[in-house]
């Protein structure tokens, strides 16, 4: 059985690499059949907002690029609620089905990974 | 970088053969990549195609080959969403080569 | 199942640490290197929140990384790159905040 794995992503969509690396990291890992999980976290959670234009900034769609997760076989989709909180983000108006954990949910989630980065 | 001739227009391809761009995509381009390949397109290789095209719309980015699977089966059943189906197709290597006629670029997450 | 989270980044105009303790479980550690360090700094707001979330024997601090910015702390216990070592194997995973 391969090691499961929790990607944390914490950092807002436009800023630099790393959001898309944690994307790229899920998709990689899914196409290889791995079992994996995502978690947003802080600034990630920007990435589940709505109504975003990255044309704005030629920059590739990273909200369609999430939907495609459950596709590549990564459906543990995972949410902070303070982090959602915190930024005024509606967790019944996000762009990808998540599930919204509070801070306990949050440390028994990253027990259950055989590994976690976070990025 | 190559070209594909057609109609009278040249239309760049990287050295994958591969559309350079993705605005070029038409039905007989698509024809003209298959003939490069040695592939005779049928019904069955176009609505994988047609398929390749919706995806790509509504996540952008191209499928590798077990998201492709998931997709067709999800979109046209069991009986074609699977790696036998699309391996008999698509010569075997199906993300790659479908992706390449159905005018996507080359998915990343493919070896 | 116990995780070491390592934080590099300076507490101050960053969050990695308040979300850290967040979501830390109770057999899990946290080891500070690099700039996390000033964390340790005495009279700073960091230090508060390490010291409300009493960790006790589960926090470290790389002892090079404390030494070169001048900073000693009783909150933490300073560790070398061995022990660092030996900290990772002591837990199942090592969760790094990049």
């Amino acid at each position: 059985m391969a090691k499961s794995l929790l990607i944390i992503s914490r950092q807002a969509p436009w800023a630099g690499p790393s959001a898309r690396e944690a994307l790229d990291i899920a998709l990689a890992g899914g196409a290889f059949d791995l079992p994996l999980g995502m978690l947003f976290l802080d600034d990630g959670v920007f990435q589940l907002a709505p109504a975003q234009q990255p044309a704005q900034l030629q920059q590739k769609n990273l909200a369609a690029n999430l939907q495609a997760l459950p596709m590549f076989g990564v459906e543990a989709l995972f949410a902070d609620a303070r982090s959602l909180l915190e930024r005024g983000l509606d967790a019944e108006h996000l762009t990808l089905d998540v599930e919204v954990l509070d801070d306990a949910a949050l440390a028994a989630l990253i027990d259950r990974f055989d590994q976690v980065v976070t990025l | 970088m190559s070209t594909l001739s057609l109609d009278n227009r040249d239309i760049a391809l990287d050295k994958d053969g591969f559309l350079v761009d993705l605005k070029d995509w038409s039905k007989p381009v698509a024809q003209a990549l298959a003939e490069r390949e040695g592939l005779e397109l049928t019904p069955e290789h176009w609505e994988v195609l047609e398929l390749l095209r919706q995806f790509y719309q509504e996540f952008e980015l191209s499928p590798a080959t077990r998201p492709l699977i998931k997709y067709t089966a999800l979109k046209l059943g069991p009986d074609k969403g699977n790696s036998l189906h699309l391996n008999r197709l698509f010569n075997g290597t199906p993300a790659k080569l479908a992706a390449k006629l159905a005018g996507l670029p080359k998915p990343t997450n493919c070896i | 199942m116990s995780t070491l989270h390592v934080i590099s980044h300076s507490p101050f105009g960053d969050n990695r640490l308040s979300s850290c303790l967040r979501l830390l479980g109770s057999n899990d550690g946290l080891l500070l290197c690099g700039d996390a360090v000033y964390a340790l700094q005495p009279g700073s707001e960091p230090l508060k929140a390490l010291e409300h979330a009493n960790l006790g024997a589960r926090l470290f601090a790389l002892e090079e990384d404390l030494q070169a910015r001048g900073i000693s702390s009783d909150a933490a216990r300073a560790i070398d790159y061995p022990a660092f070592v030996q900290l990772s194997l002591d837990h199942d995973k090592v969760n790094s905040w990049l």
